[in-house]
């Protein structure tokens, strides 16, 4: 019998449920009214993506005949000034090269998620570039970049401890971000970009603060940003440091003036150094040998500090939120519902399902967190162990893999000069 | 000890031989994933034509007030848009009307509208029409509450496409309760309620 009448109940509920929708009829109109017609503005993309992707590859031409056959730097001030102005102010920078990493990653790990091919040609034609001629999108096609490069007044040098210790900031925010993409968690590059406030005029007060303290240090530390910040930046230098076409300051040699290594706001040009440790050879390939056995270690610390607070990590996921909360309101019911409760108990929260989803979720991180930790465990130990290679130099060395061809240093060279007044034109 | 360091670098084998092999190699790596990403990527992407924009599902939406600010436009992106074929062209509106009003008259404290942008006209014996103005809506959602629980539902949450900003990651996606926010395709550009 009781059971009876709960079916009845429920049965009634349904029924109350699906008439929720048209609580009222439709009225019959006796005056002739009629529905008004609404059309919603629907912009044409295409278009913008088409011309966004010419944009950049002509842009990032330019940068490269300017850098590597013509080795001057005005032409880059004016690619820095339509990049600020059409990839920043008008296009609101989304999607832009460096958060492309994200989806890029995204889609390698989840064959559902539908990767726009615009995307995919922001991703890989300035690394194809970088690859041929080096960073040349970072000189002044990425909007960042040009916005930075545009308020440049003076050059001051970081201390290099310092300066080596926030360039490893780089690789473990683009392992961050990767983890938290293919987790499906949050995009955090896009979360916390500091200069789309600006494009947009508004947006996430805290990020525009950010945003502006990099914009005064940018006044006087060259790109702050995209040394100490930007993971795509990281991952261009990778395969600009191998890049087929590499910039040269001059044909003719070098005569040790310091004027590039002055010139330079990235600190990309090395100066000589003479390796004064008389180190035998035998000793030195033990001494790196010993580097070699300590990295593993790094890197099992990596990933077991990762694994340890994978657990943690993973509560910024939504979905595992949410089963916390939900857990939680289980255990003491009386509490008021919060919106995210709301919402899932209004659509008939199943527990179970949650939970599964959560502990997949758990699982994917603990999984991924680990891998992130040998990750950073590598980034650390090769950055070690850079730090003890000393190789002597003889003259000022262009580092191909810092080097954000921004062409300041060009007119500095008095090799340079002398080879253009004599009508000898580079290359 | 010295003979020995002189013939290593006289050898073939000496430091920098082997470093500009290894950045030839290097070179080679670099040029060998570009293609692999890019082949591997290529297959992968689809073209601009089902590009997809971040739209409402108003079946998930449970109008809980964060389009209004977690949008990064200063005035939402999201917007009330009212499905004229789903009303009910009530005098009393659930959409319009705060509950339990003294007076049913368009005084602001009555209105549930926080910026007044419904505007109610009168059509015929007991029908009114009401109608959003876009440009002082501000995606707040207390009309689509007010209409929902009391009314057909044809005021619904949506995302305009001529305002948003498209972002990689909608920003009021990653804080929705109901995971309303996804993105739809291109020739469906608008999940609308009275289609």
């Amino acid at each position: 019998m009781m059971n009876k009448i709960v079916l009845i109940c429920l049965f009634l509920l349904q029924i109350g449920q699906g008439v929720a929708q048209n609580r009222f009829p439709k009225p019959d109109f006796e005056s002739g009214y009629k529905y008004p017609e609404i059309h919603y503005a629907v912009a044409n993309e295409n278009l913008l993506v088409t011309i966004d992707i010419l944009l950049l590859v002509a842009l990032m031409g330019i940068v490269a005949w300017a850098v590597i056959r013509k080795r001057t730097r005005k032409p880059i001030i004016w690619v820095s000034v339509i990049s600020v102005a059409y990839f920043g102010f008008f296009r609101h920078g989304c999607v832009c090269s460096i958060g492309s990493i994200q989806n890029i990653s995204l889609a390698l790990v989840d064959s559902t998620y539908v990767l726009p091919f615009s995307v995919l040609l922001f991703f890989i034609l300035p690394i194809l570039f970088a690859f041929l001629f080096g960073r040349v999108f970072c000189a002044g096609v990425c909007p960042f970049g040009a916005l930075q490069e545009l308020i440049h007044i003076k050059s001051y040098t970081l201390p290099r401890t310092l300066s080596i210790i926030l360039g490893m900031i780089p690789w473990i925010y683009l392992i961050f971000a990767l983890l938290y993409a293919i987790t499906r968690t949050s995009f955090i590059v896009c979360h916390f970009d500091p200069f789309v406030g600006f494009f947009r005029l508004g947006g996430d007060i805290g990020m525009i603060l950010f945003g502006a303290v990099l914009l005064v240090l940018a006044l006087f530390v060259g790109r702050p940003f995209c040394r100490y910040i930007c993971p795509y930046g990281a991952l261009l230098s990778l395969f600009s440091s191998v890049s087929i076409w590499k910039i040269r300051l001059t044909d003719k040699s070098c005569i040790n003036c310091e004027l590039c290594h002055n010139a330079c706001p990235v600190d990309a040009i090395r100066a000589p150094y003479i390796n004064k440790v008389n180190e035998s050879r035998q000793r030195g390939v033990k001494r790196l040998l010993n580097y070699f056995v300590l990295l593993p270690l790094m890197i099992l610390c990596g990933a077991f500090l990762m694994r340890l607070i994978s657990n943690e990590l993973s509560r910024s996921h939504k979905d595992v939120r949410l089963y916390e909360m939900v857990v939680q309101h289980e255990a003491n019911p009386g509490e008021a519902l919060s919106v995210e409760l709301d919402a899932f108990y209004g659509q008939g929260g199943d527990i179970k399902e949650l939970a599964v989803k959560a502990e997949k979720i758990q699982a994917d991180f603990n999984f991924y967190a680990t891998i992130a930790g040998i990750l950073i465990g590598l980034v650390i130990g090769i950055t070690l162990i850079e730090l003890s290679v000393k190789r002597t130099r003889k003259l000022y060395e262009i580092d191909h893999a810092a080097c954000i061809a921004c062409a300041r240093c060009f007119s500095y060279c008095p090799q340079y000069k002398i080879g253009n007044e004599s009508g000898n034109k580079p290359l | 000890m010295e003979q020995k360091i002189e013939n290593m670098n006289e050898n073939k084998n000496s430091p920098i031989a082997r470093r500009k092999f290894l950045r030839v190699l290097g070179t080679a790596v670099a040029g060998g994933s570009v293609l692999a990403i890019s082949g591997g990527l290529f297959s992968k992407a689809k073209g601009s034509e089902v590009s997809h924009y971040w739209q409402i599902d108003p079946q998930k939406c449970t109008q809980c007030g964060r389009c209004e600010t977690d949008c990064v436009l200063q005035v939402s992106a999201v917007k009330c848009i009212h499905a004229n074929k789903v009303c009910g062209y009530c005098d009393l509106c659930g959409g319009y009307y705060r509950s339990n009003v003294k007076e049913l008259n368009t005084a602001a404290e009555n209105l549930m509208c926080p910026t007044g942008a419904i505007q109610r006209k009168f059509v015929e014996d007991p029908y009114f029409e009401y109608t959003i103005d876009e440009s002082l809506c501000n995606g707040c959602g207390k009309c689509v509450k007010g209409c929902s629980s009391f009314g057909n539902g044809s005021l619904y949450l949506q995302i305009k496409r001529d305002l948003c900003k498209d972002c990689n990651e909608c920003a009021i996606a990653t804080v929705c309760p109901s995971d309303a926010i996804t993105r739809v395709s291109l020739d469906k550009p608008y999940k609308l309620k009275d289609e």
